[in-house]
């Protein structure tokens, strides 16, 4: 990493997120599942932020903001300084061409009807990169050798690749505009060992070589670690830690970050009882599964820490430990974010 | 490898008719499976680890046909049993727990509906007694309020919990082997690991032998006693589990699995690359000649890209390959 710290290039700020739930008649008031809840993060240039979590801890949802797929209910998303939230229409368009997005299904995400040309040359057609048919096939050619397939491929159909083959199709499609931001939501859930091991060789390259950004959401642990510069855990909707990836993988502070990074198995193998739905009171969403939880836990909601300024946890446990403070609360309200890319 | 001999596969081959002509998903595939015995079975996708599984249930897929092998199971040769005495063995004597308990669980009937079934076809208990043994047996698989899950429909309990209804499922009639197919993948990593310390407690309590099929190594090495490793329908090693993940493997597809993932030494990417195998897994309508694994082996020379290997050592510990690698791993595989 360079010596100063780059500014960041993308910014979430008190980000949430509300659904209606099914149910609920005329007369009573609809219920509403608040499935992200007030996270803040930013992502520096050239830098890998690994969002982690089980399902249903609103990193999909997360994802699909920040790709502008989905509004968020309060909150924004500054891109360069520029909010995403508040653009929409041709100004939207225009900016999207920077942040583009890597689907967990390969299988699911490509045209079958299309040729692989075709795939990867519509975002240029769409933002009208490369207006030229003979240099944009060139530009298609170049992007396809650049993420390990040849031009050769150009002309065959997804269905004809394994699933490293059509996850590396998506990839090219994704960065064919020269995004500035790539989201890949657990690009490598769906593949063979032998496959992830090549697609994250292929997004580490992409980050060093290209100054692609990363916003990698999976729940692969170690290559989460592997890959990440950062991390942020995510729990019920909320960032209960974060900070440098190997600082919070190996010397975790949440109860729930100890529990994903030792990965031990279990000292009671029983269901753990379903935490109480809705947290009315605002208590840790993790208490029903934490063994560590002190009085105060079941008594007032978990203060934001924060360490050294590049590690903040959402947790009473270190509160009795000097080296943890208060994190200070922005204007908005929102909690301030962690300012801060490691030095190495 | 002093526990009785439960189940012995000799030479199992299946020939499929697909499109692309006739293929060999699961070729002279040998192994034992002592009493009480965890064994891993573990491979990639089209490795012919699932459909080695089902054939120990006598289940093949349609188009499927034997052409070669064994296997005895407790005294009998299931190739050779009529339907009616497989279906008799499938739940009282060997079972399954598959890996989307999503679609392996009846939609429309409640959990206690689809359990009573399972008595009731197999055995000759009352209906009290019946419904005792479904809240013990749902108690055992680690679920905290047996009677509200049996009377839950599948799409109201989570993932973890329906995993745990499978395993309910599968271990009803106290059966001699279970086989589990991918249990642990569809879960999240926390509920994984609650699932394997359930399948590790199960078989400590009630001795039964398991075939854990899985393409999570970590997972694999959590739970078993060995391993067998497939690649394009063989099995190209067999080994303890200790062995295979401290010393290392092997077989160079072994070696190369572990070193694909940043579990093995090689821990953030500013360290190195992962060591990913180039290429892919070949077609198994076009395999190579020789060795499956040669075109993508950093070992290979023109003896393994002409010459089928040969087993190299003996029952238990044993390799298929010209060049095995007998060196101890770089760095110890992150044990947890």
């Amino acid at each position: 990493m360079p010596p100063e710290v780059p500014p960041f290039l993308i910014r979430a700020e008190g980000l949430s997120r509300e659904f209606e739930l099914p149910g609920g008649g005329i007369f009573s008031r609809k219920r509403r599942l608040e499935a992200v809840s007030e996270v803040s993060f930013s992502i520096g240039r050239q830098e890998v932020l690994g969002l982690v979590g089980e399902s249903g801890s609103g990193k999909t949802t997360i994802g699909r903001m920040v790709m502008r797929l989905l509004p968020p209910t309060r909150g924004r998303i500054l891109l360069d300084g520029v909010d995403l939230t508040s653009l929409s229409g041709r100004a939207l368009r225009a900016q999207r061409r920077r942040f583009q997005m890597v689907f967990q299904d390969p299988y699911a995400s490509l045209n079958p009807r299309m040729r692989v040309r075709e795939i990867v040359e519509e975002p240029l057609v769409v933002h009208g990169i490369d207006p030229d048919a003979g240099s944009r096939r060139d530009r298609v050619a170049r992007l396809l050798e650049r993420v390990g397939l040849s031009s050769r491929d150009m002309e065959r159909f997804p269905r004809e690749f394994s699933g490293g083959g059509r996850q590396r199709i998506g990839i090219a499609r994704a960065i064919a505009c020269g995004p500035e931001l790539l989201v890949a939501d657990e690009p490598i859930a769906s593949l063979d060992l032998s496959m992830g091991a090549q697609i994250i060789n292929l997004f580490s390259s992409l980050v060093d070589s290209e100054a692609m950004s990363l916003l990698f959401i999976s729940h692969d642990i170690p290559m989460v670690r592997y890959l990440s510069d950062r991390v942020a855990v995510l729990y019920r909707g909320k960032i209960v830690e974060s900070g440098p990836a190997e600082a919070v993988l190996d010397d975790p502070q949440h109860p729930y970050t100890r529990l994903l990074a030792e990965g031990r198995l279990p000292e009671s193998d029983g269901a753990s009882s379903p935490g109480a739905e809705g947290e009315p009171s605002g208590l840790c969403a993790f208490l029903p599964r934490c063994d560590r939880a002190l009085p105060e836990c079941r008594l007032s909601p978990p203060p934001r820490l924060s360490r050294g300024e590049v590690r903040e946890v959402l947790c009473h446990l270190p509160k009795g430990e000097s080296s943890w403070s208060p994190v200070h609360l922005t204007t908005q309200g929102s909690p301030s974010h962690v300012p801060a890319t490691p030095s190495r | 490898m002093a526990a009785e001999r439960l189940l012995k596969v000799e030479n199992l081959t299946l020939v499929l008719k697909t499109r692309e002509g006739e293929i060999v998903p699961v070729r002279e595939v040998s192994f034992t499976l002592g009493k009480g015995e965890t064994v891993g079975l573990v491979g990639e996708s089209g490795s012919g680890k699932t459909l080695t599984g089902l054939s120990l249930l006598g289940l093949f897929p349609p188009g499927a046909r034997i052409a070669g092998g064994k296997i005895l199971f407790d005294g009998e040769d299931l190739l050779t049993l009529p339907e009616s005495r497989l279906q008799t063995l499938r739940g009282q004597k060997v079972s399954m727990v598959f890996q989307e308990p999503q679609s392996a669980l009846n939609p429309v009937l409640t959990v206690e509906t689809q359990m009573r079934e399972i008595y009731q076809s197999h055995t000759s208990l009352s209906r009290e007694e019946i419904g005792q043994r479904i809240l013990d047996g749902l108690r055992a698989a680690g679920l905290p309020d047996p009677l509200t899950v049996s009377r839950s429909y599948p799409h109201q309990l989570s993932g973890g919990m329906r995993q745990r209804v499978m395993i309910a499922m599968a271990l009803a009639l106290d059966p001699l082997l279970v086989i589990a197919d991918e249990p642990t993948t569809a879960l999240d990593p926390t509920v994984a690991l609650q699932i394997l310390a359930l399948l590790a407690r199960i078989r400590q309590r009630s001795g039964q032998s398991l075939l854990f099929i899985s393409h999570d190594l970590s997972h694999v090495r959590r739970v078993s006693d060995r391993v067998l490793l497939m690649y394009a329908g063989r099995i190209v090693e067999e080994a303890p589990s200790a062995r295979f993940f401290s010393h290392g493997p092997r077989h160079p597809y072994g070696r190369a699995l572990l070193a694909s993932r940043p579990e093995g030494g090689i821990r953030t990417r500013r360290e190195a690359p992962l060591s990913a195998i180039g290429g892919q897994v070949p077609p198994l309508w076009d395999l190579p000649p020789g060795c499956s694994f040669a075109p993508r082996c950093s070992r290979a020379d023109s003896l393994c890209t002409s010459t089928l290997p040969s087993w190299n050592g003996g029952e238990g510990e044993r390799v298929f390959c010209h060049h095995p690698d007998d060196s101890p791993l770089g760095a110890p595989v992150h044990a947890a």
